[in-house]
């Protein structure tokens, strides 16, 4: 079993330990010399999945997590939804007893399941629980290639308890192998399709290209790049990847003024394309945010895959040209399809309207600057000042935000960075699952530090609540991450929908903290995350005390170890 | 859930004939930030007005009878406050308190601001 998984060279295995996988544990460590992959102490199976969704961002290949096949994948479902959801590969390994005659007391029994992914089945992509050896094998070698197969998903393979740790047979050894990988490529569009989306494009008036999950890898963004350049079309990136540079002069655009819109990986194409009723007011009304006649492109490798139980796909959307397929892969023939349209005299006018959209741009900068001036001396301190703070003091090095930080922190980051490569942003949860953000920046943190690079988190109060133990973790395996505290003391958003239902009932307007403040005691991270051995500052409500806890973080960051600034934040 | 005050209301609110020019209601500005916090103003719109999931509130750029009239039916994703729930003298305490916030620094005059707007 090991000889496999380290066929498919996983860097790190992520686990809470569990007596039904202690045989595999065991040997990876010291069979496999706990090396490619090596152990990652978690203190929650939840942390162990988010840590790998957050890993694969950043190094676009899987990280192995191994749970016990009942409590601890109930554990882990919620970070497997948000894996399954954000499209990230994860692969799961559960221990399990399967036969009952192997079960010793009843520890064993509580922790046996008769069919253990099932779960989870409805938000994986694949998953099988081999009776053999050589059935491990192959179908630890197909999960692989499942996993890797875009749209990427989370998989499961049942490692057997008597499989684990009993001796294999003179037979076995003799017949074991281990089956070749190979990574199925990507499906690129249909040629036809390709050549009417580029007219369309081309002859459009105000084009628009909408990025959902387009960057599948470093690439993706050059290609997006590339097809925004030759059109001289805006780009919105709802910033589920790092899709496009946002100081490109030609991030922003309209889609109410867009003729022709190309959707590249756009999950919730509706929902970009629509409005809807508030939450505060009553009924449901929606209408589209779309011009009459303007034409909708999808390229979307979600055609080619779905589930229907949980409904995380959205509602139904009209498209005129839908191309199921990955969009980094069709992007090049794409751009070569519009170049090969473009006439001269078409080019003059497409660049007199990049022109156009780069002075947009700046407008719309210059704008967010002066809004980042709003309460520079409040205290609690804006969410604007955090970011400058933050950006003064990392501008300079090979820097990774691995937070959601829209809406959490009205998306200051993204308006105000300078965010060019793959890794300077990786989007958020996927299901909104909270709980992920602090698991996923250590994740992320993780594969970034083979890349020397300066990772930096910031860290909703609400979420670090959850499993905050993994700061430990991030202490043990001297995983270095700069944690900046949101600390607005609230399940914010939640608090704002409580405000919102009780003036819409027009009554208790003044009672949304009940349930929803984190307030009374306040929570003093600073002094929780001293407790798990990271060391920490705070609570900073002062904002000039700011800029010197951050610089005395970054430095302990640089040694090679977990910071956490506490920052006393508004709200948003 | 992002939540936006439609932007072109507050502008049309202005050309209502009479509500540009007309007084300011006489307000507590520090009552006002008790109720401002109490009734979950500062959720979206920030502590000193500074703007967040809600519109920037400093400088107001509503005379006190468009202020009233914008609370009482707003757009966007603001929710209604009646006057059961939010008494005028309550909301007039809460205009005065913006109407107290000092603008503070503009952009141009923050270091850090004027060192993004280049790197």
């Amino acid at each position: 079993m090991v000889d496999v998984l380290k066929s498919l060279e996983f860097d790190y295995v992520c686990a809470n330990p569990g007596s039904s996988f202690r045989g595999l544990h065991e040997s990876l460590v010291n069979y496999g010399g706990n090396s490619r992959p090596e152990l990652i102490t978690c203190c929650h199976e939840e942390s162990s999945v988010a840590m790998a969704h957050g890993y694969a961002k950043i190094e676009g290949k899987p990280l192995l997590v191994m749970a016990h096949g009942t409590v601890g994948l109930q554990h882990a479902s919620m970070a497997i939804y948000n894996a399954y959801a954000d499209r990230v590969p994860v692969y799961i390994l559960l221990g399990n007893i399967q036969d009952a005659t192997w079960r010793r007391g009843d520890v064993e029994w509580a922790h046996s399941v008769q069919d253990a992914a099932s779960m989870v089945r409805d938000y994986i992509k694949w998953d099988d629980n081999p009776v053999s050896l050589a059935h491990f094998a192959e179908s630890a070698v197909r999960a692989y290639k499942a996993a890797l197969t875009p749209p990427y998903e989370p998989v499961v393979i049942v490692a057997d308890a008597v499989l684990q740790e009993e001796p294999i047979s003179e037979q076995d050894r003799r017949s074991a192998r281990i089956p070749r990988l190979a990574i199925p490529t990507p499906p690129a569009g249909d040629s036809g399709a390709v050549l009417e989306a580029a007219r369309l494009l081309v002859n459009a008036e105000h084009p628009l290209i909408i990025c959902g999950r387009s960057a599948r890898t470093p690439a993706g963004i050059d290609l997006v790049v590339e097809l925004a350049e030759t059109l001289q079309a805006p780009v919105q990136d709802r910033h589920f990847r790092m899709n496009f540079p946002t100081r490109h002069p030609l991030a922003g655009g309209s889609i109410g003024e867009a003729d022709v819109i190309l959707a590249l990986e756009v999950g919730d194409l509706w929902m970009a394309t629509h409005a809807q009723t508030p939450v505060n007011r009553l009924g449901m009304d929606s209408k589209p945010l779309t011009k009459a006649g303007a034409k909708l492109i999808s390229i979307f490798s979600g055609d080619l895959y779905g589930k229907s139980n949980y409904q995380d796909f959205g509602r139904y959307c009209e498209i005129d040209l839908s191309i199921a397929a990955d969009a980094e892969a069709t992007l090049p023939a794409l751009i070569e399809a519009c170049k090969r349209l473009l006439t001269t005299g078409r080019r003059q006018l497409l660049k007199q309207r990049g022109g156009m959209l780069a002075d947009a741009a700046k407008r719309r900068r210059a704008a967010d600057l002066e809004l980042a001036a709003a309460g520079w001396d409040a205290s609690p301190i804006s969410t604007a000042r955090v970011t400058l703070e933050l950006w003064n003091q990392i501008k300079h090095e090979d820097w990774s935000l691995v937070s959601e930080t829209f809406p959490f922190f009205s998306g200051w980051p993204l308006r105000l960075w300078d965010m060019t490569k793959a890794y300077h942003y990786i989007g958020g949860h996927g299901a909104y699952g909270i709980g992920y953000g602090a698991p996923a920046a250590v994740g992320a943190a993780l594969a970034n530090r083979r890349h020397g690079r300066l990772t930096v988190n910031i860290q909703c109060d609400g979420d670090l609540n959850y499993a905050p133990a993994v700061l430990w973790t991030a202490a043990h395996h001297r995983i270095p991450i700069l944690n900046i505290m949101h600390n607005n003391r609230a399940y914010h958003q939640e608090l704002m929908f409580l405000t919102d239902m009780a003036a819409r009932a027009n009554r208790g307007i003044d009672t949304a903290r009940i349930g929803t403040g984190i307030d009374d005691p306040n929570i003093d991270y600073a002094t929780l995350a001293k407790a798990y051995g990271v060391f920490s500052i705070g609570p900073i409500s002062d904002p000039k005390e700011l800029a010197p806890a951050i610089k005395r973080a970054i430095e302990v960051v640089k040694r090679g170890e977990p910071a956490l600034v506490d920052v006393i934040t508004q709200p948003r | 859930m992002h939540r936006f005050i439609t932007p072109l209301l507050l502008p049309l609110l202005m050309l209502v004939p009479g509500l540009a020019g007309s007084e300011d209601r006489a307000g507590d500005p520090q009552a006002g930030q008790v109720r401002f916090m109490r009734v979950g103003c500062y959720e979206c719109h920030g502590t000193v007005g500074q703007g967040g999931a809600g519109m920037r509130l400093v400088p107001l750029p509503l005379p006190w009878i468009g202020f009233q009239i914008y609370v009482r039916r707003p757009g966007g994703q603001m929710p209604a406050y009646s006057d059961k729930v939010l008494g005028d003298a309550d909301l007039a305490d809460i205009y005065a308190y913006l109407k107290s916030i000092p603008e503070g620094p503009r952009a141009k005059d923050i270091a850090l601001i004027e060192d993004a707007a280049d790197k």
